[in-house]
């Protein structure tokens, strides 16, 4: 569950959100839709307290964002950015990073689930050994999005995951995504992906509107 | 006795900038100006360190000695900071504990443990080898907090990335730190490495001028370079790791006011 509540958020002393409340309960796939530079990013990184709030409260399942829950929130929720960044310097050890971490340390993956998502999501077995510096941008995409799924995490917050993938890999992420016991929240411009999430929000005039309401 | 120098001698000394100087004004690198403030400055203070180093040694008092060598932390303290290209007020005291913590601890080791001069406090020993350290601290200290910060600057969605993975900030932070310590240390390992072939050292050239035995100088040597190596290490390290709590909000983010706009 992931709650907005009278939000304001102002960046470089521009006002993006202004009062904005939002709610997506466990399972909900929502989309934000806006146009560009209304805040839509923004408030994905909001929400892992990668962007301090001007006011009103976030909160993420029963925890209320703040100073004390925000390591524990952060390792609840999955952040794939529209260029994600792996951290390493093979694929590899960019799945495993977080597995050196001690919030991770003791659930590191096995091969075997390594493999089965790498051939989910259309990618060779042979992309391990590959420098993060020579794959391309969709395998970045895919490589951030089986790492948060290594990490068993439920909640996703994805911002335009799709822009550089083929129709196959899209597939193939979408069929990942809309699991129902995930819980999305997502920027897109993707028609497909916008038809298929169950809610479509509006940013507009610094506030959330549902579509359709 | 070393001999010394005559004020002609000196003078001879400045003709010599006049080769840098010429090839300034033929490449039109518009240093000069920065040049020959920076001679002026450097002999106005060599000539005030000259004097008041002369009433220090001949007083010989703890007091007086420890009262200069916390003047030249505070001054080096400034100087990093502001080298590093950061804010004094959020800083100061962290980085001044690091800076002093390292270099009397080291300083202290070596007179103390090493030298043990009679009396202890004798401030021809205390005076030269702190500031040997402290001037390599300085050095080591502006590279190291600068690349550690200026590293997560430009890195900023990876170092988000690791937050949002789980990294608490000590193990978000660990590559930049890692980075930081490698450069500030780097270029003293290759002094080390060269020492004795390529360059001779200043500490112990002053101490064969000045007529001691080159042994005894060479000993002085490894000494000191073990002592300035130590502190470096210790003093970045310490200074990152202090700093760590006011450079960063209570959510991990960098806070962007503590950079020197």
């Amino acid at each position: 569950m992931i709650t907005f509540e009278n939000i304001t958020l102002k960046v470089y002393q521009q006002t993006l959100l202004d009062g904005a409340y939002l709610h997506v309960a466990p399972g909900d796939k929502v989309v934000i839709c806006g146009v560009s530079g209304s805040g839509k990013s923004s408030l994905l990184k909001c929400a892992v307290g990668a962007l301090p709030v001007g006011g009103g409260s976030i909160r993420i399942d029963n925890l209320t964002l703040s100073a004390d829950t925000v390591a524990e929130i952060r390792s609840h929720i999955a952040f794939i950015g529209q260029e994600p960044v792996l951290g390493a310097d093979n694929v590899r050890d960019a799945l495993l990073l977080p597995f050196h971490f001690k919030v991770h340390c003791d659930n590191s993956p096995s091969d075997k689930q390594i493999f089965q998502l790498l051939e989910r999501f259309h990618l060779s077995k042979n992309i391990l050994d590959k420098s993060c510096k020579r794959i391309s941008g969709g395998e970045k995409q895919r490589i951030a999005i089986l790492r948060a799924l290594l990490l068993n995490k439920t909640i996703f917050l994805a911002d335009e995951v799709t822009s550089a993938l083929d129709l196959e890999s899209k597939a193939a992420v979408m069929a990942e995504l809309f699991r129902p016991e995930i819980t999305l929240l997502s920027v897109s411009h993707d028609p497909e992906w916008i038809t298929t999430c169950g809610r479509v929000v509006d940013l507009l005039n610094h506030q959330l509107a549902e579509r359709g309401q | 006795m070393t001999a010394d120098l005559s004020i002609p001698a000196v003078l001879s000394m400045y003709a010599l900038m006049l080769v840098p100087l010429g090839i300034f004004l033929y490449l039109q690198l518009g240093v000069i100006r920065d040049m020959l403030i920076g001679m002026l400055r450097m002999t106005a203070q060599l000539i005030l360190v000259g004097l008041y180093l002369k009433y220090i040694f001949q007083l010989n008092n703890p007091f007086v000695s420890l009262l200069w060598v916390s003047i030249m932390l505070v001054v080096a303290n400034l100087s990093i900071l502001n080298k590093a290209g950061l804010k004094r007020s959020p800083f100061f005291w962290r980085s001044l504990t690091g800076v002093a913590g390292s270099t009397l601890f080291v300083s202290g080791w070596f007179i103390l443990v090493a030298i043990r001069p009679d009396p202890i406090y004798d401030a021809r020993y205390m005076i030269p080898i702190v500031g040997m350290v402290l001037g390599n601290c300085l050095r080591s200290n502006v590279l190291s907090l600068e690349r550690f910060y200026s590293g997560i600057r430009k890195n900023e969605n990876e170092f988000m990335t690791y937050l949002m993975l789980g990294a608490t900030l000590r193990e978000a932070t660990r590559p930049y730190l890692r980075e930081a310590i490698k450069a500030a240390i780097n270029p003293s390992i290759a002094t080390m490495a060269t020492m004795g072939i390529v360059s001779l050292p200043g500490m112990m050239t002053g101490q064969i001028l000045g007529g001691a035995m080159p042994i005894t100088a060479i000993k002085y040597q490894i000494g000191i370079m073990i002592c300035i190596f130590t502190a470096m290490v210790i003093a970045a390290l310490a200074n990152i790791l202090l700093s760590l709590p006011v450079a960063f909000d209570d959510h991990q983010r960098l806070r962007q006011g503590i950079f020197i706009s």
